[in-house]
């Protein structure tokens, strides 16, 4: 019993110290802002309890001690997950009680986010004293459910997470469903609540019981359709199918939502849109063809800049509006395949040079690139055409048959159009022989040389495409927004694509829409999320690349190299176990015998 | 394998046809950057009275490279020994040097209006000096043990993008606990004003500066070449596998390097701070950049190399763009002060990977 509590002691002090990290930062006081479900349960509230959980979820899981996997009973579990839980809420209270000591506005005049407002969720409104028990016994129920999680039957468990899960998810889209259900006529009432705009309790509990059920069904199904004999290219006809009802239901949904959802969402997934471009572009240089590159922002304000000087824009002088020293008026699907061209070309240019770099240095080189794009883009010498900081007005929008594009709504359905282009290319050309020159690449360059492979030409080819599509990106943001101004294409432009491909799985076409999704759909709609989006990012970003450097939705080809991985290593331990058991076995057979000699 | 043997057929003898385009490119940019830099100089140094920049306008520029460069060569000590051991880059050491700023500023702020800061001005330095120190060493070794440690022997993109994200969520940690706005650093008055070196007038702060970086990259040296300690990290530096087995604990190498790294790193952040006068939460990003061009430059995995080649970006950054850029009528060139270092950057991972003491590894960079 000693070991699970101490493994519990020590979990629980690290999730104490992220729940006070969670508290300092704001995090905890800003949530707090959003309400899920009824009046009480909020974000800030979640927040509060994810640490004490995981905590305990992290004590009480199996290890593998000298080739065994190591479970802990229920009642082991119990006590980790307990002792981890109440530790992290004792850690948190003790800081509350330390802070208050110190006094709150001498605190605060440090560490500015540590506010009344954080100190109210903290103690939950009943004083220091209250608030510190209420933490360290909370602490402990999450920590408890933690503890004995893994010990209940996984076609209870799974079904139960999920149920939660779709629960969390529908009380964060509140921007979005209820817009739906009001536009389709639907009473949404009892599901979502006007005053707070979360869930009510009755819809969440509706909703949690469906999805858990339904995911019951689904877990019961796939478990029984996996142990009934196949017949011979039987089933795959059945998921082939189930996959075409699927992508069919994807773009029904993709077409119907901006009608449904409001322009706010349109707006949002406009956005998101261009990000799906931008990182289909980087998911060919980094995820097909295995180099790093951090100045993707380059071809976004490339393309942005080329498309609006192209078509036609003014830039803010001190005598008011005039024409920049070059430009034309172009049609702006004319201009759009000349920056296509020159995003490719570009980013041919810039590959030229460094393709003998290696991957970290060839990271750093395309930061370079895509400061230098940027500071040139802002600065004074460069004004008369870019327009300086202030940058361009009045791009000129891209009418199809009269149709303008500036609405956020239709807007949306031209991003669409060149997404689903983009996706069309990079599924291609995953499947295609340049896809596979890019694979050899990636797993070893010098090997893919040595074998015949044209390492140059396909780095060169994967730049020019990548480029090409974010300048593709570039053109439609500068039509989206109307304006061009250099402080939209800052590095963290590059850096958030990139936590877009990664979070989706390096190489995964479906990863990157989802990527984008999670990471600009999200914090869009909810501004609370917004504050704190690149601090997500950041630790999305180390996490991810520690717990599950394969992303969302890994990539088919390397997921399947993964798998064969882990099943030789499970062929390894079969072995060691079968040779374990012949060695009881024998020793079994020893002693029997020697009782045997004995007792004759 | 079918696919790799159908490209290696598509391969094979058309290498020596290809058309160089590498070669190409190189040779048209190098000639591109000799030419300009010859134009823009000579426009610039014929420029009517008036016009031109005054000697003493050149000596102010140069001392501020100087100092400017002492600050960049601490912190490219700290990416060239991490990088000296691990073969990774450390995109987070920016925010390293940042936060060594950042937790001085608050006992600066209260030491200013206590008025002990002015009434002992170097000691309050040198306190403000170790408690930077203190504050960089820890988040140094907290990034080694959280972000970094559970990689070693990750493919070698895998730290980088970790680095990367751990940059990122340093910064906006920063901007969660203090606040975004950017905050002024105080100066002890006893340190405004100027002394005269030979004749020249140079600012208290720039001679402070030299002084502490001479002082710590002297402490370094001898460290690394006199210590037990200095010796394993150049053993792990030299090969970290046989290093092992020859008994030396690498674990503890590699958080020995990141101590000192951050040791130094807190040391510029004050120097950085006292010199300009202000502090952000972003404040690591260019100057960590600058440094790693800096450590680029002098030779990666070299400590006198970062040494060179911090003075040498710091000196090009003040002077380039004034000596460069004035007399082609680019109006307020030190906007494209960072547009010369990247450039150098480029040129220098082109041209010489290697560096100016690179220890010409045999390893493809």
């Amino acid at each position: 019993m000693g070991a699970p509590i101490r493994r519990g002691l020590k979990a629980g002090v690290i999730g104490g110290l992220v729940l006070v990290y969670l508290a300092m930062v704001g995090m905890i006081a800003k949530f707090d802002e959003l309400v899920l479900i009824g009046t009480q349960l909020t974000l800030g509230l979640v927040l509060l309890a994810l640490p004490p959980l995981v905590a305990a979820l992290a004590a009480a899981r199996p290890r593998v001690v000298g080739g065994r996997i190591e479970r802990l009973g229920p009642l082991e579990g119990l006590a980790a997950g307990v002792a981890a839980g109440a530790v992290s809420g004792g850690v948190i209270a003790a800081w509350l009680v330390v802070v208050d000591a110190i006094g709150f506005d001498r605190v605060r005049s440090v560490f500015v986010a540590v506010s009344p407002v954080l100190v109210d969720v903290l103690t939950f409104g009943r004083g220091i004293a209250a608030g510190a028990v209420i933490l360290i016994v909370g602490g402990a129920a999450f920590g408890a459910l933690g503890g004995v999680w893994r010990s209940i039957r996984f076609g209870l468990r799974r079904p139960v997470a999920i149920g939660v899960g779709v629960v969390l998810l529908m009380a964060m889209l509140q921007r979005i469903v209820p817009t739906i259900l009001d536009e389709l006529n639907i009473e949404r009432d009892w599901l979502y609540s006007k005053v707070t705009r979360g869930l009510t309790w009755l819809g969440a509990a509706i909703v949690f019981v469906v999805a858990t059920a339904l995911a019951a069904l689904w877990l019961d199904r796939r478990e029984r359709a996996a142990a009934a004999p196949t017949v011979e290219g039987g089933r795959p006809d059945t998921r082939a199918i189930a996959r075409s009802i699927g992508v069919v239901a994807i773009v029904a949904a993709a077409i119907v939502l901006p009608q449904l959802a409001g322009s706010i969402v349109s707006e949002i997934l406009g956005t998101v849109g261009v990000y799906v471009l931008l990182a289909l572009g980087l998911n060919i240089v980094t995820g097909y063809a295995g180099m790093l590159h951090l100045g993707f922002s380059a071809f976004f304000l490339i393309g942005a800049y080329a498309s609006a000087l192209l078509t036609g824009a003014n830039l803010v002088t001190a005598f008011g509006l005039v024409a920049p020293r070059f430009s034309a008026e172009l049609n702006f699907y004319v201009s759009l395949l000349i920056v296509i061209v020159i995003g490719a070309i570009v980013g041919a240019l810039l590959a030229a040079p460094v393709l003998r770099l290696r991957g970290d240095y060839l990271a750093i080189v395309t930061l370079a690139f895509a400061q230098i794009a940027v500071i040139l883009a802002t600065s004074n010498w460069l004004q008369p055409i870019t327009g300086g900081p202030q940058g361009l007005r009045d791009v000129t929008d891209a009418p199809l048959f009269g149709i303008s594009f500036q609405n956020p709504r239709n807007f949306y359905y031209l991003v669409l159009f060149f997404c689903v282009i983009a996706v069309y290319v990079s599924w291609r050309l995953a499947w295609s022989r340049t896809g596979r020159a890019w694979n050899a690449m990636r797993e070893d360059e010098q090997v893919a040389d040595a074998m015949g492979v044209n390492t140059s030409r396909y780095k060169l080819l994967g730049f020019a495409i990548g480029g090409a599509i974010g300048a593709v990106g570039g053109a439609l943001f500068s039509v989206k927004v109307g304006t061009v101004q250099p402080g939209s294409f800052e590095i963290l432009v590059s850096i958030t694509v990139l936590a877009v491909v990664i979070l989706g799985g390096l190489g995964s076409v479906p990863g990157v829409v989802v990527g984008a999704l999670v990471l600009l759909g999200l914090p869009g709609l909810l501004s609370q999320l917004e504050e704190y989006r690149l601090l997500i990012y950041g630790g999305a970003l180390v996490a991810i690349m520690i717990l599950r450097p394969q992303g969302l939705i890994p990539n088919v080809r390397r997921s399947r190299e993964l798998q064969e991985e882990e099943r030789t290593q499970d062929a390894w331990q079969e072995i060691f176990a079968q040779k374990e058991q012949a060695a009881a076995e024998q020793a079994d057979a020893a002693t029997a015998a020697a009782t045997v000699e004995e007792s004759s | 394998m079918a696919d790799v043997g159908g490209v290696a057929r598509a391969g094979g003898l058309g290498r020596l046809e290809r058309f160089p385009l590498r070669r190409i490119v190189l040779v048209a940019l190098s000639a591109g950057v000799l030419c300009a830099v010859v134009y823009g100089s000579y426009k610039t140094l014929t420029l009517p009275e008036g016009q031109a920049y005054s000697a003493s306008a050149w000596r102010d520029f140069i001392v501020l490279g100087i100092a400017q460069g002492a600050v960049y060569a601490l912190i490219a000590l700290g990416y060239t020994l991490v990088y000296g051991i691990l073969r990774m880059i450390n995109f987070a050491h920016g925010e390293v040097f940042m936060a060594g700023a950042f937790g001085s500023y608050f006992f600066a702020d209260a030491w200013k209006q206590s008025g002990f800061m002015d009434d002992q001005p170097w000691l309050s330095v040198a306190l403000l000096v170790l408690l930077a120190m203190a504050v960089s060493l820890t988040v140094a070794v907290l990034l080694e043990r959280i972000a970094y440690r559970p990689l070693r022997g990750a493919p070698r993109l895998v730290p980088l993008i970790t680095a990367i994200g751990a940059s990122l969520f340093l910064q906006n940690t920063f901007r969660g606990l203090f606040g975004s706005q950017t905050r002024g650093y105080p100066k002890p008055t006893g340190l405004e004003g100027t002394w005269s070196i030979l004749g020249i007038p140079v600012q208290k702060v720039q001679v402070l500066v030299l002084v502490v970086a001479a002082v710590a990259m002297v402490a370094l040296t001898l460290f690394v070449a006199r210590t037990k300690t200095g010796k394993s990290m150049r053993a792990a530096a030299e090969d970290a596998e046989i290093a092992s087995l020859m008994g030396i604990n690498v674990d503890r190498v590699i958080v020995t390097t990141f101590v000192i790294g951050g040791m130094l790193a807190g040391i510029a952040g004050v120097l950085f701070a006292l010199t300009f006068g202000n502090i952000s939460y972003f404040m690591g990003f260019a100057p960590g950049i600058t440094a790693f061009t800096a450590a680029v430059l002098g030779g990666i995995g070299s400590i006198s190399g970062a040494a060179i080649g911090g003075l040498t970006i710091g000196l090009l950054q003040s002077v380039g763009p004034a000596l460069l850029l004035t007399g082609i009528n680019v109006p307020s060139p030190f906007q494209l002060k960072d547009v010369v270092t990247f450039l150098i950057l480029i040129l220098v991972l082109l041209f010489r990977p290697g560096g100016i003491l690179g220890t010409g590894e045999a390893e493809k960079v």
